[in-house]
């Protein structure tokens, strides 16, 4: 969805973003205080956590802070439900999906064992 | 009492969250489809145990993810079987595979009771992690309300994918009519419709902390969100990849 909303809103945005491998994005706003507070709320651990909160109220607002916990939160369960339910990806054989999966290396997670990889 | 009220919050927090969380809560008290009022708040209560459950902690690093069921730091009467999912959902659910679920259901925790019960930790985590990422104290669970599970299930079917039978792209039909509406029935929302109230759980929770089915479709950004929707999406890749999500 990220490369599609870019696309759509003519941004270039590396979605090595997602990985953690780069954490700035000239056309994204606020992309490594983001980053940041995405991967502090996923690893559980509080004092990153609290830093990052800090930090990108900080920068951004508390508003920014508010909405970014909402969607670090609601996704933080849906890995559980895609795993608890052995769900598999909707579109293997979408060729954009594919090259996204392959570029960030996805197969690389246990859980791609319940979806067919396209050849 | 009043739950989710935001009150001592250092950040304005939408009234559209909280009204959300509030209606889950209430949701969450009253009987299931197939557990009673008191065994879903009970799971509640599990859920968040098993984020300080030693054996959790050290299951998770054993090359073997299926020994030690009985062996949790459990704070319920549930079933052995119930508390071990409950944990295993909350810490190591990447280690889930078909065999267990059918084992499970051998053994006493059935598929669609296991299907309300995922509905209801993954529901509690969101909020839950909501608080969390605000630094704000979890709130305290509801009253659970008399009454008996209902033992619904949706009359269209299919085991066509997934550990548990789930309503087929184009099945949701009748009294599951609104279950798909404004989508094209991803996995992702099938995923847990053998119990059509925990997918309704679901889009009640996401419409507030991300988007509704209907919202999804707007590529650019809602006005009532501070955040665009690249934002959004980096937000939701970043914790998708550190948890290890391939869907």
């Amino acid at each position: 969805m990220l490369r599609v909303s870019a696309m759509q809103t003519e941004r270039d945005i590396d979605l090595e973003l997602i990985n953690g491998e780069v954490s700035v994005a000239p056309g994204l706003k606020y992309a490594a205080e983001l980053t940041a507070f995405a991967e502090a709320v996923a690893s559980m651990e509080e004092t990153s956590l609290t830093a990052a909160r800090a930090q990108l109220e900080a920068v951004a607002g508390a508003a920014v802070l508010v909405d970014a916990a909402g969607v670090a939160a609601n996704f933080q369960r849906m890995v559980r439900i895609a795993d608890a339910m052995g769900i598999p990806v909707d579109d293997a054989d979408n060729e954009m999906q594919n090259e996204i999966r392959e570029k960030l290396d996805l197969y690389r997670f246990r859980s791609s064992e319940n979806s067919r990889r396209a050849t | 009492m009043d739950y989710f009220t935001y009150r001592d919050s250092p950040f304005p927090v939408r009234a559209d969250i909280g009204a959300a969380h509030r209606e889950f809560w209430r949701r969450l008290a009253g009987p299931g489809n197939w557990w009673t009022g008191a065994e879903r708040v009970a799971i509640a209560a599990e859920a968040r145990a098993a984020r300080t459950c030693e054996y959790c902690r050290e299951r998770k690093q054993a090359l073997s993810a299926y020994t030690g069921a009985e062996r949790h730091t459990a704070v319920s009467e549930l079933p052995t079987r119930a508390i071990d999912a409950i944990h295993r959902i909350m810490t190591d659910q990447n280690r889930i595979t078909r065999s267990w679920v059918e084992d499970n259901a051998e053994n006493g925790l059935t598929k669609p009771g296991y299907v309300e019960l995922a509905g209801i930790v993954v529901a509690l985590l969101s909020i839950d992690e909501f608080n969390r990422a605000l630094g704000l104290p979890f709130e305290q669970l509801p009253e659970p309300q008399p009454g008996e599970p209902t033992r619904y299930l949706p009359p269209i079917l299919s085991e066509d994918t997934g550990f548990v039978p789930m309503i087929p792209r184009g099945g949701a039909s009748g009294d599951e009519a609104d279950l798909f509406s404004g989508s094209r029935g991803a996995n992702v929302l099938r995923a847990l419709s053998l119990v059509p109230n925990a997918l309704r759980d679901w889009k009640l929770l996401a419409s507030a902390q991300y988007l509704s089915i209907e919202g999804m479709a707007n590529l650019v950004g809602q006005d009532n969100r501070a955040i665009d929707r690249a934002q959004m999406e980096v937000v939701a890749g970043r914790v998708s990849a550190y948890n290890e999500c391939f869907y």
